[in-house]
């Protein structure tokens, strides 16, 4: 019997010109989103294994014909990244505003990472047409377009009572009559992406899930549309609504929660603490060098015997000071850290309010291009710095012979498939 | 025995007007009950009512003894609705037209079927595999007639049937219809077309402001007096 309707509502929508153009849009936006996405991920990993080529050279190059653990520290460049992951294609999110990239040395950190801060603006502003965004807000708009005047148009035509009274009961008209369209654009819209995530080794598992959230938010866009839809008014009016609806779940909900999240959470910009850490170590170059070794054994108690600096300057009292200017900026950037992931926590709570915005999120935390993973990938970098301290910090504090050998053992950086 | 159409004390309200007001009939078997009116007299409405769109303000719609509102599905599935100036898509073709109401109907058809059906109708061979929308509005009437009789239901609902129709194919439908009342077949069917009425009916009734103010029956095989209705109707209009 549903065989059987499902049926002649496919026929049917094979001779409905209107729909048919929407569906034909739908797979030709999902086919460019997806075919962007591909692109742009495959120019990522390009310039990442370009950059790693390039990065061991040039430090090579630096550490050739050095003398000093001090000027090999100073001198060596390290290319840290987030590699795009295997489903990153799909939904760019934060890569576009954050970076993903750095090419970190042995000075203070913290101004390192944040001064990329202001990098990919026009992306934060405008956005990038990608799947997340096509599934969000305008699969919506699709469906929207496709259902809301099944009903209408047929009072209007004068043939509703017709073929209600023809079918029996209601439902056996106008269910398989939106369930085929229903299923068709989703259809439409996932098929690039299963082939986007065939080309680019998705798991399946992700690729499960992002289907899912697909189809769970038409299915909600469906139930919004039908009930606004049983509403006996005209065509233009039930268009009108719903786009008026799509406006405040899709644009204005996330706005308003954007506003209040901003207002409720100030962060430090990274402008801040770039400042601040570079005003420390400026000002230490005219401090007496206890005001910089005292924090610094604070910190590193284990050299303590090592921290008397006699002469007008030494590599450690440097290395030291920069030490100090990552130690005076760790409040703000704590304070920084927590804010953004607060913020993240708040703006998945008021997703909830906004099937949009809730599918954008999704994508992105499927695509570990979300806030939480670019906070993982800073701290990757924290970490990876670290180590290279821990590297350096005995030879240039204990102040030993210099041995190029050692360099030999420079810690590399290795990311993690999402940059967490 | 029961009546395939009953109408019991029937009230009913539209939008807030009193659209019929204490209707009764019944439709026997292998009858042709036609109901006249004017404009706004309730004629539609009342259709809509045995076919459960309408719920009563008081009394009841029965069809085949059973209460609509208990059972709309049985009820639409006795009943063959063709609807004033019927819109089928114009998109379509009267073969996928047919084909479509049909499958919606869950009593596909086969291509003879529908040739058949069309040919009762006397709609042209060369037309049937054009849109409708190049049809005239004769056309479109005598293919949803076609879609009445291959619904193949024991009730057939016509709203201004000849609507639409030249005088020739109005006396082919009314032969047709006479037809299919005697193959049992029962008819009601709602007109402000006084001689089309009385050309084709076993009883007329006649609806005023909401209410069933006359019935004329002529019995004996014989026609019902148009002079009389008509003066009937008349006279109710002007009262």
């Amino acid at each position: 019997m549903m065989l059987g309707n499902l049926t002649r509502e496919i026929r049917f929508l094979a001779r409905d010109r209107g729909a048919l153009f929407w569906l034909a849009l739908a797979l030709i936006l999902s086919v460019v989103a997806v075919s962007f996405g591909v692109a742009e991920v495959r120019d990522q990993r390009d310039t990442i294994a370009t950059l790693v080529e390039e990065d061991a050279a040039d430090r090579a190059n630096a550490l050739e014909g050095q003398e000093e653990w001090g000027s090999a520290a100073y001198y060596a460049f390290h290319l840290t990244y987030a590699p795009p992951s295997e489903f990153a294609f799909a939904a760019m999110g934060q890569r576009d505003s954050s970076p993903w990239k750095h090419r970190v040395r042995m000075l203070a950190l913290e101004g390192q990472i944040h001064e990329a801060d202001t990098k990919n603006a026009d992306f934060g502003l405008v956005g990038r047409f990608d799947f997340a965004f096509l599934a969000a807000s305008v699969a919506p708009l699709l469906l929207i377009l496709l259902l809301y005047d099944l009903r209408a148009s047929e009072r209007t035509a004068r043939r509703h009572d017709l073929l209600v009274a023809t079918a029996g009961a209601s439902w056996q008209l106008w269910f398989p009559r939106a369930f085929v369209r229903m299923i068709m654009l989703t259809l439409l819209l996932l098929l690039p992406l299963w082939i986007g995530a065939l080309m680019e080794g998705t798991a399946l598992s992700a690729i499960g899930q992002a289907s899912f959230v697909l189809v769970g938010a038409l299915l909600i866009w469906w139930l919004i549309v039908e009930l606004v839809s049983r509403i006996n008014a005209s065509p233009s009016i039930l268009l009108t609504s719903l786009i008026g609806l799509w406006l405040a779940l899709a644009i204005v909900v996330p706005a308003l929660s954007k506003a209040a999240i901003e207002a409720n959470n100030p962060v430090p910009d990274g402008g801040e603490i770039l400042l601040l850490q570079r005003e420390t170590v400026n000002d230490a170059w005219d401090l007496p060098k206890e005001a910089t070794m005292t924090p610094f054994v604070e910190e590193y108690p284990e050299w303590r015997e090592y921290a008397t600096i006699e002469g007008p300057w030494a590599w450690k009292w440097y290395y030291a000071f920069q030490q100090v200017g990552d130690q005076t900026v760790a409040p703000l950037v704590g304070q920084y850290r927590q804010a953004r992931l607060s913020r993240d926590r708040q703006a998945g709570l008021l997703a909830l309010l906004s099937p949009t915005s809730f599918v954008e999120r999704a994508f992105e935390k499927l695509a570990g291009t979300d806030a939480a993973a670019m906070i993982a990938y800073e701290d990757a970098v924290r970490d990876f710095h670290a180590e290279l301290r821990a590297f350096h910090y005995p030879m240039l504090i204990k102040e030993e012979p210099f041995d190029p050998n050692v360099l030999q053992r420079l810690p590399a950086y290795v990311p993690s498939a999402t940059g967490d | 025995m029961t009546s395939p159409l009953e109408a019991r004390s029937l009230s009913l309200n539209r939008e807030g007007n009193n659209v019929l007001d204490g209707v009764s009939f019944t439709v026997a078997e292998g009858e042709i009950f036609a109901l006249l009116g004017g404009n706004g007299a309730g004629k539609s409405t009342t259709l809509l009512a045995f076919l459960g769109f309408l719920e009563p303000l008081e009394g009841e719609v029965l069809v085949n003894g059973t209460s609509v509102h208990g059972d709309v599905a049985s009820a639409r599935s006795a009943i063959a609705y063709l609807p004033e100036a019927a819109a089928l898509y114009g998109h379509m073709t009267a073969y996928e037209n047919l084909d479509y109401f049909l499958h919606l109907a869950g009593k596909p058809a086969s291509r003879d079927g529908l040739d058949a059906a069309l040919d009762r109708v006397a709609l042209p061979e060369e037309a049937r595999s054009r849109r409708l929308q190049s049809y005239s509005k004769g056309m479109r009437q005598k293919t949803a007639i076609a879609l009445a009789l291959l619904r193949e239901t024991p009730i057939m609902l016509l709203d201004e049937p000849t609507s639409g129709l030249d005088p020739v194919a109005i006396d082919e439908f009314h032969d047709l219809v006479k037809t299919l009342a005697q193959g049992g077949q029962t008819i009601l069917m709602v007109t402000h077309d006084v001689y089309g009425a009385c050309q084709v009916a076993d009883r007329v009734g006649l609806l005023r402001h909401g209410q069933l103010v006359g019935s004329f029956s002529a019995g004996n095989g014989k026609r019902i007096d148009t002079e009389t209705v008509h003066a009937a109707f008349a006279e109710r209009e002007v009262a």
